[in-house]
């Protein structure tokens, strides 16, 4: 860490300083488009949804993520927590961007081509696809697994069972 | 991401970092994720502006003509890359989440600085993706016009974006360039110079992480970003029209078997499309004005052209569409083929209610007043009697029920 800035490890305060320098600007013009288009963008909205997604974000849905990772860890087997893991993720993703679709909000029924499927059992059918495909690398894993632990003509010792795990 | 030491603040916030217990919270896992985003980032602001500029083109700029399925391929490829950015975003975020902890807020005034960065960035770049993703739905609880405010929020969170590289380039460079992770936790991160002259890790520091559960962790993200583009792209991606079970559209689906974005009903042309008395008039620069009825223009020489209809929403469809060049039209008038030309429609209201080609476009034989969609009369939703239709042009600047064409 450069003595005296108070910038993490992880900051170079050159970059930082380059950065701001071309960053400001950018962002000043952004602002300031929202506010001459004021008519339009609605700023004093415009900036409550942003600050929203950020503040939302970080207190409520990741602490959600965190709550259920500590939780999966504890209840899934060490091996198997990374494709369930990622099966929860993707399920987690899916539901998110489906549930306006869903829900309809868009729908119009004097426009039978917009929004023109069963987006429920849509979903449901996606998340089922992502869940066998979970229980199909979970299966193979564990086979992977117990072939190795049972090697046929000679043996290649004792290994960790639970391997990239935690 | 900032830092602060684990020691520091509160005990109740000490207690609380100590929770994240995953190794997966580290300047590797952030910098994989990181340059994934950057790109996706790129990608979508670029094709974002491209579009701006095909609607809104200011005085130093000309959009193109050609290639015809040009812009269909990059607002495709600004709703893919962005659908495609959301799990990666939320991944980011869960990643760095410890550094919302650091204690103090701010070490300095620089410090200060960065982390205030932070907030247009981190919920710039998640409005931008969720406003995206609800505008596909057609989902608008706000009360700002969408498209206005996607806008200049992309450059506020660009801006940002270019503040947070500027500062974590070389952080990230070193990250990747090391073949074992180190843990950025507040504070515990050595810097790179002790990492690369081989000095003993931070104590506070755990081992690095096994690469394989990091190699499943970034898989599984980009699995999931990957199922998301499968299930949304097939309104534009057509084989994957059967497995896009979250798409706005399905290929086929629609009159003529064509989807419609804006309805006559919804436009209140019904009973002005269908008036017998409907004439296109040309007007405005030209040496003698012209009024055409339907069969004025069904009676002229038709021209076939198979070219998309490209919606900023991601979708499009390609169709075989007849017509009369508008070149041709504004030569009935005595007007030059390299005009501009404003398009008006007989919608009475609506921001899309007419659209502009600029002299390259009106010159380009494919520019069409069409009047028939695979070989039939144009269905009253695709703009009957008659609807612009040209190569590389947005959906909403395809201007349906075309009733004037005024040469500037």
């Amino acid at each position: 860490m450069t003595a005296g800035d108070g910038l993490p490890a992880t900051t170079s305060r050159r970059g930082l300083l380059v950065g701001l320098a071309v960053g400001l600007p950018v962002i000043a013009f952004g602002v300031r488009g929202a506010l001459v288009d004021g008519s339009r963008t609605h700023p004093g909205e415009l900036a409550r949804w942003i600050v929203g997604a950020a503040v939302v974000n970080d207190l409520v849905l990741v602490p959600v993520v965190l709550a259920a990772g500590w939780l999966g860890r504890r209840l899934v087997p060490g091996d198997l927590w990374p494709s369930v893991r990622a099966g929860l993720v993707t399920t987690g993703v899916l539901a998110l961007v489906g549930w306006p679709f869903v829900r309809g909000y868009g729908a119009d029924p004097r426009n039978p081509s917009l929004l023109p499927r069963s987006y429920g059992a849509g979903l449901a059918a996606a998340i089922a696809v992502v869940w066998v495909v979970v229980v199909a690398l979970s299966l193979a894993r564990r086979a992977r697994e117990r072939h190795r632990h049972d090697p046929p003509t000679h043996d290649r010792g004792v290994r960790g069972g639970s391997k990239g795990c935690h | 991401m900032s830092g602060g030491s684990p020691a520091s603040g509160p005990r109740w916030l000490a207690a609380l970092r100590r929770r994240y217990t995953s190794d997966l919270h580290d300047t590797r896992s952030a910098a994989w994720l990181g340059i994934a985003l950057g790109v996706a980032f790129g990608v979508c602001f670029a094709t974002g502006v491209w579009s701006h500029l095909a609607q809104h083109p200011p005085g130093w700029f000309t959009y193109p003509a050609r290639p015809a399925g040009l812009y269909r391929i990059t607002q495709g490829a600004h709703v893919i890359t962005g659908t495609a950015a959301i799990p990666l975003l939320l991944a980011k975020l869960w990643v760095v989440h410890p550094h919302l902890l650091a204690w103090p807020p701010a070490r300095s005034l620089l410090h200060g600085v960065e982390r205030l960065a932070l907030l247009p960035l981190v919920g710039g770049a998640l409005f931008l993706l969720l406003s995206g993703t609800a505008n596909v739905a057609r989902w608008y609880p706000w009360s700002f016009f969408f498209p206005r405010a996607h806008f200049w929020a992309a450059w506020i969170t660009i801006g940002a974006l270019i503040v947070h590289v500027g500062a974590k380039a070389a952080a990230t460079r070193d990250a990747l360039r090391r073949g074992t992770a180190r843990r950025a936790d507040p504070g515990s991160a050595p810097s790179p110079a002790s990492a690369a002259s081989g000095s003993p890790p931070d104590p506070v520091a755990p081992a690095s992480p096994l690469p394989a559960d990091r190699r499943a962790f970034l898989g599984g993200v980009a699995a999931a970003s990957a199922a998301l583009v499968v299930a949304t792209a097939g309104g534009t991606v057509s084989p994957l029209g059967r497995l896009s079970v979250l798409a706005q559209r399905r290929p086929g689906v629609g009159p003529q078997g064509l989807p419609v974005n804006k309805t006559a009903a919804a436009a209140r042309v019904l009973a002005p499309a269908r008036d017998p008395a409907y004439r296109l008039a040309i007007e405005g620069a030209v040496a003698r004005p012209v009024a055409l009825s339907l069969s004025d223009l069904q009676a002229l020489p038709q021209r076939e052209a198979t070219l998309p209809i490209a919606c900023v929403e991601g979708w499009s469809a390609s169709a075989r569409w007849r017509g009369v060049p508008v070149r041709d039209l504004l030569a009935l008038a005595g007007a030059g083929p390299r005009a501009e030309v404003t398009v008006e429609s007989l919608q009475p209201s609506g921001l899309y209610r007419s659209s502009t080609l600029n002299p390259g476009q009106t010159a380009d034989a494919d520019t069409l007043l069409a009047l028939a969609l695979g070989g039939e009369p144009l269905h009253i939703d695709h703009g009957y009697p008659a609807r612009l239709v040209g190569p590389n042009r947005p959906g909403v600047s395809q201007t349906k029920w075309v009733h004037r064409l005024v040469v500037r």
